[in-house]
């Protein structure tokens, strides 16, 4: 696919807000079939990346790449068309339809009607990619129940249905286990991390919870003031002082 | 029967073919279920907006309006061929619907309910206000539209039949449209815009095809106006004609497509109804719609459910 096995390749991109720089300079590369993740306190910059990334916000200087094509300034659905899909920190499903149409409409935007004019009067059977996802996370059970009716934790699976029935092959979570509880939060750790090498994805993560981060990622990426400090693997990233002058704040001595 | 069309439909599009043969069906009734079929199949059209897609149109009266004047002008100068109408009214509304849809889906919420408005407004000054079309008389006395070049459309009879199968062709395009790939990318925009865009859909693609299909079946209603009534005038595109849409669509129930057609009809009927007696009859539609809208929120329709509802509470 891309050279050396480079999926997204972030080159020196900066987004300012008016006065407010929200990203200066950041650059990373994600390869092929790695769990990468981004951490940083509140106001790091970790979610203007992602909306960077996934088109919500035309980078301000830098490029994009994602598969050695630039996509800096594509529209999100074109984004996602090329392979990146994402989920989101807050829980962004459909609410009023049940959780098997949920995931039905997004595996059928991957059908060869979708965006065609057969898809006026055809209904594309993508029943079985729906039934495996529901099955992988449990919620078959769920199937025919509204979304909204269901727990937080099955809405945050549910979430992670959406974005992997558009099949990508980067996958983007924003705070995948944003209030779970600690035994949620391993147990989903657990399977994202199976998932994604069952299905040969590449993650790219955003976390707050160092535990679910340390565990999982392959390489981390520190931001701090929207400057990235520090990359590594995790046990180079926690011994890091500039990662724990960041956390912890400057030492008083 | 099949997942787009269910036998009770079947059934109720027969008995409503039969009604002519009732005995009270004097020619005047027949114009009234003329006015409550046509109104029924525009307020349906309309749902796909409302109901599927969670837009709300405030300009369908443009559409009715335009189609209604596309038939007059032609057959004002002597084009009577029903088919040479329909097809001048499908090019005029889809003109039209084309470039409102344009603009007014760039924007949303109550912006596109504004667009929609503005558009109409400005479609209904034209007409109102030059005398290219007739001015505030519109186009009048026009002679009856001709499905074959020996077959007038001609008695209210033959009107009744004619807007009774634009409904039931409207009725199934809506039915196939709403069961369809396209139909549940609709109600996912309805449900969550942003969460669709990153499944990979052109949201703004979806919501102008939504837009130009709806207006076109309002325009081909407006179309089969002028062979009921021999006229088109600028009233028909009044901003509170756009509003009695939704009205109709509140009434018979959001996303259901058969509602709205009960609704639509039941507007008619009712307003028909009070308006012999009072002419303050729009006081009394407003409070029947108050009522429904607080007592009744899924509409004429949602009867249904809701006694449905209250025999399961007594057996349970």
């Amino acid at each position: 696919m891309a050279r050396d096995g480079v999926v997204l390749e972030v080159d020196a991109v900066s987004r300012s807000f008016g006065a407010l720089a929200a990203l200066t300079e950041v650059s990373l590369t994600v390869r092929e079939g790695e769990v990468f993740s981004v951490i940083g306190p509140n106001g790091a910059g970790k979610s203007t990346l992602f909306n960077v990334v996934t088109g919500i916000h035309a980078p301000t200087a830098g490029r994009v790449r994602f598969g050695g094509r630039e996509i800096s300034g594509l529209a999100p659905e074109a984004i996602n068309r090329l392979g990146i899909a994402k989920t989101f920190q807050i829980t962004n499903i459909f609410p009023e339809i049940s959780v098997f149409e949920n995931v039905r409409v997004a595996a059928q935007s991957r059908a060869r009607e979708s965006g065609r004019l057969p898809s006026l009067w055809r209904l594309p059977d993508v029943g079985d990619a729906v039934t495996d996802l529901l099955t992988a996370f449990g919620l078959t059970d769920k199937r025919d129940e509204l979304a909204e009716n269901l727990s937080h934790g099955e809405q945050r699976y549910l979430e992670i249905c959406l974005a992997l029935a558009t099949e990508p092959t980067l996958l983007l979570l924003d705070e995948p286990t944003a209030g779970m509880t600690p035994g949620e939060t391993k147990a989903a750790t657990a399977l994202i991390r199976q998932i994604a090498s069952a299905r040969g994805l590449t993650l790219l993560l955003i976390e707050h919870d160092m535990s679910v981060v340390m565990g999982i990622s392959d390489r981390i990426a520190v931001l701090h003031f929207g400057e990235k400090i520090a990359e590594g693997r995790p046990e180079e990233i926690r011994s890091d002082p500039r990662v724990i002058e960041a956390y912890l704040g400057p030492d008083e001595e | 029967m099949s997942r787009v069309l269910s036998w009770r439909a079947v059934v109720v599009g027969l008995l409503v073919a039969l009604l002519p043969a009732l005995p009270f069906m004097s020619k005047f009734y027949l114009l009234l279920a003329f006015d409550a079929l046509l109104f029924g199949a525009i307020a349906m059209s309309l749902d796909l907006l409302i109901g599927y897609t969670g837009l709300v149109s405030f300009g369908h009266a443009a559409f009715f309006g335009l189609g209604a004047y596309s038939t007059a002008i032609l057959l004002e100068r002597g084009v009577l061929s029903l088919w040479a109408c329909l097809v001048a009214a499908v090019l005029v509304v889809g003109l039209y619907a084309l470039v409102v849809s344009y603009f007014a889906t760039a924007r949303r919420g109550i912006y596109f309910a504004l667009l929609t408005l503005i558009f109409a407004e400005v479609v209904y000054t034209f007409f109102r206000y030059t005398q290219t079309f007739g001015g505030s008389d519109g186009i009048q006395g026009v002679p009856a539209p001709r499905l074959m070049p020996a077959f007038a459309i001609d008695t209210p009879l033959r009107n009744y039949y004619v807007v009774l199968a634009y409904l039931a062709l409207a009725y199934l395009v809506c039915r196939v449209l709403v069961a369809s790939h396209f139909g549940k990318v609709l109600v996912a925009i309805r449900e969550n815009e942003d969460r669709a865009r990153f499944l990979g859909y052109n949201v703004q693609r979806y919501k102008m095809a939504v837009c130009l299909i709806s207006a076109l079946l309002t325009g081909i209603g407006g179309a089969l106006y002028p062979g009921r009534s021999a006229f088109a005038t600028p009233d028909l595109m009044l901003w509170t004609v756009s509003g009695e849409f939704i009205i109709m669509v509140m009434i018979g129930g959001l996303g259901t497509l058969a509602g709205p057609v009960i609704g639509g009809a039941f507007f008619v009927l009712l307003q028909e109804k009070v308006s012999s007696y009072v002419d303050w009859y729009f006081m009394v539609i407003g409070l029947v719609l108050i009522v429904i809208v607080l007592f009744m929120p899924r509409g004429l329709l949602g009867i249904r459910a809701m006694l449905g509802f209250k025999q399961w509470r007594a057996t349970a």
